[in-house]
């Protein structure tokens, strides 16, 4: 890390931003930079004051007062071929950040393959910060290249996250599915330890990497390995303050009905709970939207994947989970889930 | 008259002469190619151990796995009929196999390129299996090969390469460091939990160990998998054995498996990835089956 003059203007290379969260002592996080150059955009609302409950369980760390947004958006909407976006961003001790989108990332069309658009994101954190990042989805239209990459650093492996990275088949509306020359989109968790030396090592905790192209040898259109699913995501949780979150989202889990399951009649129907209904109406809803999941218990990670055969069904599902399992919005607000709605 | 007809058999008599005289030195020349120059003791062992790889009934364990095949027949309620069974499965299989070679082929091709890094392959190739049941099915394989290795070819590998130690070639030493690295991993295993054994990295680093060509290695690796789906697939009734002979014979099997090797050879480890999302969903819900006989 160099040192940053308070007072330089913000770095001048095109598609490069910088966000760092800081905390003023005792208790107030404060956006220290916010800085982008064309044709990335960041805009900063005013931070949000948590919604009262203040009195958390630990009364001695009390979490912090006030939860800074910040919208990711790109200059008309979306990124032309050849566009290189670079962000990176940082989380001191304790601080909250909460990182939007204004509807989908679209992905216009290049005029030759080989120029790949790209947009990389380098997120830090320090212990006892978190990180939610539940955007729109990626809408690469047909005839595009592009690649994206989001790299979380968590300090001593420690750091919260709720980050989500979902891409849909294009426009459907205009018959596009799965179009694309290729999409590329890698999430990677590393945590990083200084020895007593100081010099930093680093070790990857998690890699999940979608590499939608030509390759695979399997002589089928892209639109056909699909298996008739518009959108696929994964949404990654770690860390205490998204403990209950992702404890949730195995327990939905484990509570899906069995797949080729019968109903014998021979189950007596008992009166279901409040939470069971709901439960039941949700799945109700899956099963409408044509939505599938899975959620996985690993390296210290909830990792939850889905598909859907529409955008809607994905935004419904992760809308209605994170909603009715609450700590989210309690924690965060009703901003944190924007994008879902 | 007379004259020209004795040209035509002196000719022709001519002819045959010459063409003794080439069989004879074409034999000759394969006969110092088979005699004169035999094939290197390595080759041989490798060929060897590529037999002995190969054999189905390597306690492996992968009879138990079919890799997501039960859980996309549940997920595709097929007519009965065999033919749209059939169909779908080759499907499967072509995206089976595409996964395969984009997720941990690249870890076989480093774990034998650079076997001094099993630990970090082996963590790496852990933080990318993003599912309980795939990571399961992979760990138990790979610790099962590496049981193998020790009960079985350890002695015998690390043993005829000390007795060889007439002149030690370039090959011997990086033979050397594979094994090392094997056995401090094998050791590492039992210590410390956060070593996991997959079988993609550790495939690439013994079969470097028992002089296995790479390339061999990479086809073997892919060909097991398509014959363990396969042989899942006769097990889950979805084609009869002749069958599955069949597409295991097929020229269609052999070209896929020698393109994704081709297509893959230079893929590093950090972009190895999932080509075929929906697999992972496959994979992760096969737990939500009603009824299973696989693992995986």
């Amino acid at each position: 890390m160099s040192y940053k003059s308070p007072f330089s203007t913000s770095s001048s290379k095109p598609g490069h931003g910088s966000i760092v969260v800081a905390l003023l002592p005792p208790n107030t996080p404060v956006l220290r930079e916010v800085s982008y150059q064309y044709p990335l955009k960041l805009v900063a609302p005013d931070p949000l004051a948590l919604p009262s409950d203040e009195k958390t369980e630990n009364a001695t760390d009390p979490s912090p007062s006030l939860i800074h947004t910040v919208f990711l958006l790109t200059y008309g909407g979306g990124i032309v071929a050849g566009d290189v976006i670079n962000l990176s961003v940082s989380l001191e001790s304790k601080t909250r950040l909460i990182l939007l989108t204004q509807g989908s990332t679209k992905i216009f069309k290049t005029p030759d393959p080989n120029l790949v658009s790209r947009q990389c994101m380098n997120v830090s954190l320090a212990a006892h910060s978190a990180l939610v990042y539940l955007p729109d989805p990626v809408q690469p239209f047909a005839h595009t290249a592009f690649s994206q990459s989001q790299i979380y650093k968590l300090n001593e492996g420690e750091g919260n996250l709720c980050v989500c990275d979902w891409v849909t088949s294009g426009r459907s509306a205009r018959g596009e599915n799965w179009d694309i020359h290729e999409y590329k989109s890698r999430n990677e968790v590393w945590t990083v330890t200084s020895d007593e030396k100081g010099a930093a090592k680093k070790r990857l905790l998690l890699r999940d990497n979608l590499l939608l192209d030509k390759n695979g040898h399997t002589n089928m259109q892209l639109s056909d390995r699909m298996d008739g699913f518009s959108v696929f995501g994964t949404l990654i949780i770690r860390g205490a303050v998204f403990s209950s979150l992702a404890q949730f989202f195995m327990d939905e889990f484990e509570a899906l009905p069995r797949i080729g399951g019968r109903d014998w009649g021979d189950s007596a129907q008992q009166k279901l709970s409040p939470q069971e209904e709901r439960r039941a109406k949700r799945q109700q809803q899956e099963k409408k939207d044509g939505l599938v999941w899975s959620a996985a218990n690993v390296r210290g990670f909830v990792l939850v994947k889905f598909a859907s055969k529409e955008v809607e069904g994905s935004r419904n599902f992760l809308k209605d989970m994170i909603k009715e399992e609450g700590s989210v919005l309690r924690n965060f607000g009703e901003r944190a889930v924007l994008c879902l709605k | 008259m007379t004259a020209s007809l004795e040209d035509q058999q002196t000719l022709k008599d001519e002819i045959a002469d010459l063409e003794r005289r080439l069989q004879d030195a074409k034999s000759r020349l394969s006969q110092n190619e088979l005699v004169g120059t035999p094939s290197l003791p390595s080759t041989d062992t490798g060929f060897h151990a590529l037999l002995l790889l190969s054999d189905s009934a390597l306690p492996l364990g992968s009879f138990a796995f079919s890799s997501g095949l039960e859980s996309y027949l549940a997920h595709h309620k097929l007519a009965a009929s065999s033919i749209s069974q059939f169909t779908s499965f080759k499907t499967f299989l072509r995206l089976s196999l595409a996964t395969l070679a984009s997720t941990a082929l690249p870890y076989v091709l480093a774990g034998y390129r650079h076997p001094e890094d099993i630990e970090t392959l082996d963590n790496d190739f852990d933080a990318s299996t993003p599912c309980t049941v795939a990571r399961r099915a992979s760990i138990a394989q790979g610790r099962a090969l590496l049981t193998v290795w020790d009960r079985s070819f350890k002695a015998q590998y690390t043993t005829s390469h000390s007795e060889s130690e007439g002149q030690i070639t370039s090959a011997d030493e990086s033979k050397k460091i594979a094994i090392e690295a094997l056995k401090s991993f094998s050791a590492a295993l039992r210590k410390f939990d956060y070593i996991n054994a997959h079988l993609a990295p550790l495939w690439g680093l013994i079969t470097r160990v028992l002089s296995v060509p790479l390339r061999d290695a990479a086809y073997l690796f892919l060909f097991s998998h398509a014959r363990t789906v396969i042989s899942a697939a006769v097990r889950a009734s979805v084609m009869g054995p002749y069958q599955a002979q069949n597409v295991l014979a097929s020229s269609e099997l052999q070209d896929r498996i020698r393109g994704l090797i081709e297509e893959g050879w230079d893929r590093n480890v950090e972009d190895a990835g999932q080509t075929v999302p929906v697999m992972d969903l496959w994979v992760g819900r096969h737990e939500k089956l009603y009824s299973r006989i696989f693992n995986s």
